[in-house]
């Protein structure tokens, strides 16, 4: 490459402008080239950490950015940005102390504040994750960001009414998924219709919709008529929940409305407390038809007299929480050490794979290869004599069905699994198993084994 | 020799021999003049001119590749020469030129009977029976490949027809006979049928080899050596007679006497030293002397001159193929789109014991078979067969697995029903069930290599899979010769290969589809016998039966290479025996590692 004689700080302003643009390859190429004459420039570091982190290669991400403190101990930025990429690369102790600083070095820093209530939520210090929510709403008070994590964190701790408020900042967050296409139409307030159609939208993951499925009747008391968008995954559930509703999967297919309410903001207009949810379990079961066929199929492949353990290791890899929600089929061997007993798969995915590695001591039953659609695994929930999973749509199905299941948690669980406690006010079918700050499911997973030997 | 003389030592070229354009070859009628040369060539041969009918049938092939004659006695001087791959080569062109030629047809089965390719052995040995249905001899080669093919109630029957049409009580015969009853573990009447052979021809070697093979299986070591004893008066330069004494001295633990017996017999052998068998024997006795480097250099020469002799070498190309359009064919999506054959409740139902060879599939078989109701099916060829027959059976124009395609016509829907049936319907053929068995079982090894079409055919047949250190299983493949898995354990490098295969295949099964799959541990066989037994029948669905736990009191012969661990009390001298032997398994560790970690096992440091 030819040296330009161009000043650095220009460089510096070109390739970040290239980083802002996503143009990364031409970030890469730019800081390489100025690191050629300034290979130590913090400036040149942090921004080298940034590309590569946006690049997927965090390793290398977190080198450079520690390059970049080494080189400028007190840039707030540089702290502010390291905490993000050790927080996603699971180095926790690390991620809290840089968000700390961050801070103290830029008390004033919205976003600082925000990574660290994050972090904060991370360590379970709900306390302190609600504080640095706070005086980020402080300085920015129209922050999404904060919003949200405020919202995560009252939830958690069963502050519901402040927390349904904030949690509606959610479709606001820069990148997350817009809810519907644009519309002039108003979000429904609660308050009952009259002929209008109010348009139900099941957002958010299969778990969301599942959880809060159990709100359409009492919406549907309020408004004469709702219809109900979706994905086709779900539909045959929500068919069961809301018979005679009008269900589309494709926006060009719905009717004209009102008004419109992602099932996600039904908790708030219910004004839904923790000593209110609505748990009319079960609300939703398995076809008989269904049932019977799964039921002759594992007669088939379960030795008789063999209790039966489903089980589910991973979620969705493309949830922001999977690094820590999932695990591995490697850290079920305890179950697979109990004597006359099968585990059955009902693991979806790329993590599925893992069946096919799998050598614990008990016949692993990989049904997740057979498994079509959710009328398919609730007719197999129906047949097993328990169910243990991370928190995935499989264990929101197993309690909505009032199935037994154990539901193994993060040490920092998604807000809806509240604080603390081994039961579900959302399903009363299902026991929580929580990380301790080890953040490790095979002690879970053991004492579990020991109990049911 | 020219530049392209063919591989296979015939002293031909190639483009005469093996490699040979069917194109090229002249008309019969315009070779009629060379004739003569081929009756020259015969009378110089049977006159003991060897040289001379050499030279002439060459001359002749050049010009005539296809002249029966000289391709005949061309065969027989390799032959005699050793030189058993040109040989045979030359004996295929023969029977392909004149597929009614009853001799050379008798010659080829007998010579693919002596190479232990027992799949095209019985091709032409039907064919035998096919050209000469009242030709003993033609059934006798039924005889013999149906009983080392693992078939011996059809072996059994060719036999006796045999006897039937011969018309009187030929004594080969009835040793051949009762090698096939001795097969099927019926000692007693197999010990009587060698009293009456050996009191009608006292002398044959091969008659009292086999007996005291008979004996020493049964466990009679002191007949077994006697019997040795009045062989070697016989054939006192027969080594088959010290190989023989020297495993049943190993099998009485007397090591050092079998050894010093062996190396005494390497002089007796051409180039001074010990044909393969041998030198696997020796190499196991060492073993077990504790004489592992030397073990091993014996293990690995028994390799190489198998394979130098044989022309045997790992089909790996084939191996590729094979796995890559398996994994192609059996995915979810596509599973998905298939019936099942449905689940016979009239008939004993199969328990599918697998494992690569030599991972203790003989040990679990035994154990599971010394059950009231489990009958031992030993290594059953089937599943292999039906690949063959796939095709036919559902009228597809393509091979297995694709063949299964044809289950998508709505008049093949119960394609998977009749396959299961054949495969029944063999099972009882082969003499496997037993009154009170509601099971019995397949240990075929490497059958796990049809795990997709196993779960087809049988969807709710108990799948036993027997898991051992991937590192024993290669040293235990390097210690005995087996010809499954195309071969592969003609060498270290390609054993391991083939087992890491064969192993992403499973995993490639079990992630694809349910399956009433069970790992189960040889090393937990080994540590607690009673709890692993107790899985592995609550697996199958029987009660537990406490003479399962005394596997090595089933009299039961098991016709494999394991034959004499499984007949001693469980012992936990081969669990990690691969830690004697790192050294030599260095170049496989790195391409088992993955393997090893995966089934949750050491890796030894390097």
């Amino acid at each position: 490459m030819i040296s330009v004689p161009v000043p650095l700080g220009e460089v510096l302003a070109i390739a970040a402008e290239f980083e802002r643009g996503g143009r990364l390859e031409e970030a890469a190429r730019l800081i390489a080239h100025a690191r050629g004459v300034a290979p130590e420039q913090p400036d040149l570091l942090h921004l080298a950490g940034i590309v590569a982190f946006r690049q997927k290669r965090p390793e290398e991400a977190l080198a450079l950015l520690e390059g970049a403190i080494a080189g400028s101990p007190d840039n707030a930025l540089f702290h502010r940005n390291i905490c993000e990429v050790y927080r996603l690369a699971g180095r926790l102790g690390d991620a809290l102390a840089a968000g700390q600083r961050a801070v103290s070095l830029a008390p004033g820093d919205a976003l600082a504040l925000q990574n660290l209530a994050i972090i904060q939520y991370e360590h379970l210090d709900i306390a302190g994750s609600v504080a640095s929510a706070r005086r980020a709403l402080a300085l920015d008070p129209a922050s999404p960001g904060a919003h949200f994590e405020l919202a995560e964190a009252l939830l958690l701790r069963g502050e519901m009414a402040e927390g349904w408020e904030e949690y509606e900042w959610r479709y606001r967050i820069a990148g997350a998924p817009q809810l519907m296409p644009p519309s002039d139409k108003p979000q429904w307030d609660g308050a009952a219709m009259g002929d209008g159609t109010v348009l139900l939208i099941a957002d958010q993951g299969f778990g969301d919709v599942i959880q809060f499925a159990r709100y359409i009747p009492w919406a549907r008391e309020r408004c004469s008529r709702v219809a109900i968008a979706c994905s086709v995954e779900v539909a045959p559930l929500l068919r069961q929940i809301a018979p005679g509703v009008p269900i589309f999967q494709a926006w060009r297919e719905c009717p004209a409305f009102a008004a419109y309410c992602p099932l996600s903001g039904l908790p708030r207009l219910h004004g839904t407390r923790v000593e209110s949810i609505p748990a009319p379990v079960p609300y939703l079961r398995a076809r008989p038809e269904r049932v019977a066929a799964w039921r002759a199929r594992l007669d088939a492949l379960v030795p008789a007299g063999f209790r039966r353990i489903g089980v589910v290791w991973a979620g969705r890899p493309t949830h922001n929480n999977d690094r820590n929600r999932s695990t591995t089929l490697a850290r079920f061997a305890p179950l697979a050490r109990l004597a006359s007993t099968a585990l059955i798969s009902l693991q979806k995915g790329e993590a599925a794979e893992q069946a096919g590695r799998f050598f614990g001591r008990a016949p692993l039953i990989n049904l997740g290869a057979e498994i079509v659609d959710y009328d398919d695994t609730m007719a197999i929930l129906d047949v097993l004599d328990l169910l243990v999973t991370v928190d995935t749509s499989v264990g929101h199905l197993a309690g909505a069905m009032g199935r037994p299941a154990c539901v193994l948690l993060p040490h920092a669980p998604d807000w809806r699994w509240l604080l603390g406690r081994a039961d579900s006010p959302w399903y009363p079918s299902l026991r929580l198993l929580r990380q301790d700050d080890r953040r490790d499911f095979g002690p879970l997973i053991a004492g579990l084994a020991a109990e049911l030997a | 020799m020219s530049q392209d003389a063919c591989a296979c030592g015939s002293g031909l070229r190639a483009a005469r021999c093996c490699a040979i354009d069917r194109a090229s070859i002249p008309r019969a009628e315009t070779t009629q003049h060379l004739i003569p040369v081929v009756e020259r060539a015969l009378a110089a041969h049977r006159a003991g001119d060897t040289a001379t009918a050499e030279r002439l049938c060459l001359d002749v092939l050049e010009l005539a590749p296809d002249r029966p004659g000289a391709l005949s006695v061309l065969y027989e001087i390799r032959r005699a020469q050793g030189n058993l791959r040109a040989a045979e080569a030359l004996l295929r062109r023969v029977v392909a030129l004149d597929p009614n030629n009853f001799s050379a047809t008798n010659e080829l089965v007998l010579a693919l009977l002596a190479k232990g390719d027992l799949a095209e052995g019985e091709v032409h040995a039907r064919n035998a029976v096919r050209i000469a249905p009242e030709n003993p001899q033609a059934h006798n080669l039924m005889g013999m490949i149906m009983t080392e093919a693992q078939r011996p109630a059809v072996g059994e029957y060719h036999y006796r027809r045999t006897l039937e049409l011969a018309g009187h009580r030929d004594a080969i015969l009835l040793a051949n006979l009762a090698w096939c009853l001795k097969n099927q573990g019926r000692m007693a009447e197999s010990r009587a049928l060698y009293e009456e052979s050996v009191a009608a021809a006292p002398e044959i070697r091969q008659t009292l080899l086999g007996w005291a093979r008979m004996e020493e299986a049964d466990r009679n070591f002191d007949a077994a050596m006697a019997i040795l004893d009045r062989l070697a008066v016989v054939a006192p330069e027969d080594p088959n007679v010290d190989l023989t004494r020297a495993i049943v001295l190993g099998r009485m633990r007397r090591y050092d006497a079998a050894v010093a017996l062996l190396d005494s017999l390497a002089s007796r052998f051409e180039g001074g030293r010990l044909g393969p068998n041998e030198l696997l024997e020796k190499g196991r006795l060492l073993d077990q002397m504790g004489r592992h480097d030397e073990a091993f250099t014996a293990f690995l020469e028994g390799k190489t001159l198998a394979r130098d002799l044989s022309g045997n070498a790992y089909l790996d190309e084939q191996a590729a193929v094979m796995v890559a359009r398996l994994r192609g064919f059996f995915t979810a999506e596509r599973l998905r789109t298939l019936p099942r054959a449905g689940v016979r409740t009239d008939v004993p139902q199969p328990v599918f014991i697998l494992g690569f060879p030599r991972s203790g599939t003989t040990l679990v078989e035994q154990t599971l078979s010394a059950h009231s109701r489990i009958a031992a099916g030993d290594e059953l060829p089937l599943i292999h067969d039906i690949t063959g027959i796939m095709p036919r059976m559902l009228a597809s124009p393509m091979p297995y697995p694709e063949a299964l395609a044809e289950l998508w016509m709505g008049d093949r829907r119960e394609g998977l029903d009749d396959l299961r049936d054949w495969y029944l319907q063999k099972v009882r053929h082969m003499g496997v069930l037993r009154p009170g068995a509601d099971f019995f079982t397949d240990k075929m090894p490497l059958n796990e290599t049809h795990l997709g079409l196993i779960a087809l055919l049988f969807p709710g047949a108990p799948l036993i899979h027997v898991i051992r250190h991937p590192l024993d299983i290669m040293v235990s493949a390097m210690s005995n010769h087996f010809t499954h898995g195309l071969y592969c354990a003609s060498a270290l490098e390609t054993a391991a290969r083939h087992y890491v295969r064969v192993m992403e295949l499973v995993g490639h099964y079990r992630s694809q589809m349910a399956l009433r799959y069970l790992p189960l541990r040889y090393e937990d066989m080994v540590e607690d016998q009673e709890a692993t037994v107790r899985a592995a029948l609550d697996f199958v669905g029987v009660e537990f039966e406490p003479q399962c736990l005394r596997f090595h009191e089933n009299r039961r012969y098991a016709r494999t290479a394991s034959y004499a661990q499984v007949s001693e009390r469980l012992y936990d001298r081969s669990k990690f025996r691969h830690l004697k032997y790192l050294r030599h398994l260095a170049p496989v560790i790195p391409v088992l590692r993955p393997l090893i970690e995966q089934l949750g096992y050491e890796v030894p440091a390097a």
